[in-house]
C-alpha cells in the first residue's frame, strides 16, 4: 500500500501548553482512518497540521515524501482538502458559489472561474446530492446541508486526501450515515484517502479501516479497527466503561455506565 | 454602467453651483473668472469627491470582508478617528512642510491610523484568532478616546482655530486646485489596488480562517495587508476631507443587496458607486441652501442614515448579514 502522508515525531504547543507530544502517523492511499480521543486530546490540532494550516513546532509531516511546511499553500490545497466541524459562512454566498470556491487553488489572482471549473463544481454537488440546493444561500440552509456543501467544496478541490474534523457531530442519524457512506464511496471509487476525527464512537466506528486513538497528545493505540477497539483500551481513553459488540460483522461500542 | 453613472453625476456637479459656469462656453471664450472657478474649484472638487467616496467605500468593503461583519468600516474600527487625530496634531503643531514630498498631515494621519489598527488588532487577537466582537468593541472605544483627545486639543485652541477644526471634523470636500487631490491619490491609489488584488482571498476568508488557509490563502499576510492598505487609503482621504462617515458602511451594503456577495465584484463596484454617491451628495450640499455650503459629512450621514433605515424596514424579513 502506497503511503501518502507521513508524520514523524510531531510536537505542537499553544502558549507553552504542549498538546501534541511526539506523534507518528502514516496514511495509506484509499484508506479511511478514524481519529478518536477525548476532548482536548489533540485531534483537531493534529488534523490542522496534516493539512498545513498549522506548522508543527518540531518533527516533520510530508506528502508523498515532500515536507508540507515547505510546500506552496496552493499546491497543498490541490492535494489535501479540509472540512471543519462547524461550517461557517461569513457572508450569504449561494451554495454553488461556496462549492466553486474549492476551485480557488486552480485559478489566478484576478481570474474568474472557467467553464470547466463550473462543471467540476456541478458534478461535486451531484456526487454529494445537493444539486437542488445550488441557488440557495449558505446562511439559510440547515446544519446538515451546510456540512454537505462543505464536502462538495472539498470535492471540487479534486484532492487525494480529505481531512474531516468531526464531520457528523451535529448531524442527525440520517445525515450522519449519508456522510459516512459518501466517504466510503469516495474511497472506493476515486481512491481518496480520508482521516476523520470523531467523537461518535457509538454509531460510526464500523465504517473505518483503521483507528488512531489519541490520549493526552500521544498515540495510545493505532491499528485495524478490530485490533484497537477493545474494551480495556477504550475504557482507558475515555475514562468510562464501555463494551464492544460485534453484529453482522460490524463493530459497535456501547456505554456500560 | 456604474462608471457612466459617475460620469453623469460628475457632469451635473460641474455645472451646478452658486457661481454659474458653463464649462463648454468657458473653455472656448476664456472668461478668466469662470475659468478659475471651473479649473481651480469645480473640477478638483468633483475629482476629490470621487476619490474620497470611492476610497472610503472600498476600504469599508475590505474591512467587512476581513471581519466577516457587514458593520465594520473605517468609521467603526477607529481608523477614521485615528486619521482625524493624526491630521489634527500635525495641523496644530504647524507641520505644514512635507517629508520626502508627502504632506506631514497625511503622514501623521496614516501613522496614527496604522497604530490604531495594530493596537485594535492585538487587543482583539486571542490565541491566534481575531474575535470580531472584541475587535468592534475595541474600535468603538478607541474612537471615543480619539474624540476625547480631539476635543481636548479643541479646548486649548482659539476661536478661529476651533471653528476651523469643527468644520474639518464635519467632513468637507472644500479643496482648491489639484494639490490636495494629488496628495490623496499618492496613497489612495496603491491602497485601493492592494485591496483589489486580494478580493479572491477575501471570498475564501468568509469560510473561516482554517478553511481559507486550507484553500491556499496565507491568512496572516492577507490580514496585515488589508490593515495596511485600508489605513493607507482611508487616512489619505480623511487627512484632507475630515471624517466623512457612512460611505464605507452603506455603499457595500447596497451593492451586496443587488449584486450578491462576491468581493471580486463588490470591491470595484464599491469604488464606482462610492465615487458617484459622494459626488452627488457633495453637489447637494453645495447647492441646496446656496450660497451657503453645508459640510458634506452632515449630508452623507443624513442621506445615508435615512436610506439605510429605509432599507432595513423594507427588508425586514430578509437576513441581511
Amino acid at each position: 500500500m502506497k503511503t501518502i502522508i507521513e508524520g514523524e515525531n510531531i510536537r505542537f504547543s499553544y502558549d507553552g501548553l504542549e498538546v501534541l507530544r511526539g506523534i507518528d502517523v502514516s496514511l495509506g492511499k484509499g484508506r479511511l482512518i478514524g481519529l478518536l480521543g477525548a476532548n482536548g486530546a489533540g485531534k483537531s490540532t493534529l488534523l490542522k497540521i496534516i493539512c498545513g494550516i498549522l506548522n508543527p513546532k518540531s518533527g516533520r509531516i510530508s506528502y508523498n515524501g515532500r515536507e508540507i511546511a515547505k510546500m506552496d499553500k496552493r499546491e497543498i490545497a490541490k492535494k489535501v482538502a479540509y472540512i471543519p466541524q462547524d461550517s461557517t459562512f461569513g457572508f450569504p454566498f449561494s451554495v454553488a458559489e461556496s462549492v466553486l470556491m474549492g476551485r480557488a487553488p486552480y485559478i489566478g489572482r484576478f481570474a474568474f472561474e472557467r467553464e470547466d471549473d463550473w462543471q467540476i463544481a456541478v458534478s461535486a454537488m451531484e456526487t454529494v446530492g445537493i444539486s437542488q440546493l445550488r441557488d440557495r444561500l449558505v446562511t439559510e440552509i440547515s446544519g446538515g446541508e451546510k456540512q454537505l456543501a462543505s464536502l462538495a467544496r472539498a470535492l471540487a478541490q479534486e484532492p487525494e486526501v480529505m481531512i474531516l474534523d468531526e464531520p457528523a457531530t451535529f448531524l442527525d442519524v440520517r445525515h450522519k450515515s449519508q456522510i459516512m457512506k459518501l466517504l466510503m464511496r469516495l474511497k472506493g471509487d476515486r481512491g481518496i484517502s480520508v482521516i476523520a476525527a470523531t467523537h461518535d464512537v457509538f454509531s460510526t466506528l464500523f465504517y473505518f479501516d483503521e483507528i488512531i486513538l489519541l490520549k493526552d497528545g500521544t498515540i495510545f493505540a493505532q491499528g485495524r479497527s478490530e485490533d484497537v477497539l477493545r474494551e480495556e483500551i477504550l475504557t482507558a481513553v475515555y475514562g468510562m466503561r464501555v463494551t464492544v459488540k460485534k453484529e453482522n460483522g460490524k463493530m459497535f461500542v456501547l456505554p456500560v455506565e | 454602467m456604474l462608471f457612466v453613472l459617475w460620469l453623469l453625476i460628475a457632469l451635473i456637479s460641474i455645472f451646478a453651483g452658486t457661481y454659474d459656469v458653463n464649462p463648454i462656453k468657458t473653455l472656448i471664450s476664456g472668461d478668466e473668472l469662470s475659468k478659475a472657478v471651473l479649473l481651480k474649484i469645480r473640477i478638483p472638487r468633483v475629482i476629490m469627491a470621487a476619490v474620497a467616496g470611492g476610497t472610503l467605500a472600498i476600504s469599508g468593503a475590505a474591512l467587512q470582508a476581513l471581519f466577516r461583519n457587514p458593520l465594520a468600516s473605517p468609521f467603526t474600527l477607529g481608523v477614521s478617528g485615528g486619521a482625524s487625530l493624526g491630521a489634527l496634531i500635525a495641523i496644530r503643531l504647524g507641520l505644514s512642510q512635507g517629508f520626502l514630498g508627502f504632506s506631514s498631515i497625511s503622514l501623521f494621519a496614516f501613522l496614527v491610523s496604522l497604530f490604531t489598527i495594530f493596537f485594535v488588532y492585538s487587543v482583539s487577537k486571542v490565541r491566534g484568532v481575531v474575535a470580531t466582537g472584541r475587535l468592534l468593541l475595541a474600535g468603538v472605544v478607541t474612537n471615543f478616546l480619539y474624540s476625547a483627545l480631539i476635543l481636548f486639543i479643541q479646548f486649548f485652541s482659539d476661536f478661529t482655530q476651533s471653528l476651523q477644526t469643527m468644520r474639518w471634523i464635519m467632513g468637507s470636500l472644500d479643496v482648491v486646485g489639484l494639490d490636495s487631490v494629488w496628495k490623496t491619490l499618492i496613497f489612495a491609489v496603491p491602497g485601493c489596488f492592494l485591496l483589489l488584488s486580494l478580493t479572491k482571498e477575501m471570498n475564501l476568508f468568509a469560510l473561516g480562517d482554517d478553511v481559507a488557509s486550507s484553500l491556499g490563502v496565507n491568512v496572516g499576510r492577507m490580514e496585515v495587508t488589508i490593515y495596511f492598505a485600508t489605513s493607507l487609503a482611508a487616512s489619505a482621504v480623511i487627512s484632507v476631507t475630515g471624517p466623512i462617515g457612512f460611505v464605507g458602511l452603506i455603499i457595500p451594503h447596497i451593492l451586496r443587496m443587488i449584486l450578491g456577495v462576491d468581493n471580486r465584484i463588490i470591491l470595484p463596484c464599491s469604488f464606482l458607486l462610492g465615487a458617484s454617491y459622494l459626488t452627488a451628495t457633495d453637489t447637494i450640499s453645495r447647492t441646496i441652501v446656496s450660497p451657503i455650503e453645508i459640510p458634506v459629512g452632515i449630508v452623507t450621514a443624513s442621506v445615508g442614515g435615512l436610506f439605510f433605515l429605509w432599507l432595513l424596514m423594507r427588508t425586514k424579513k430578509e437576513v441581511i448579514i
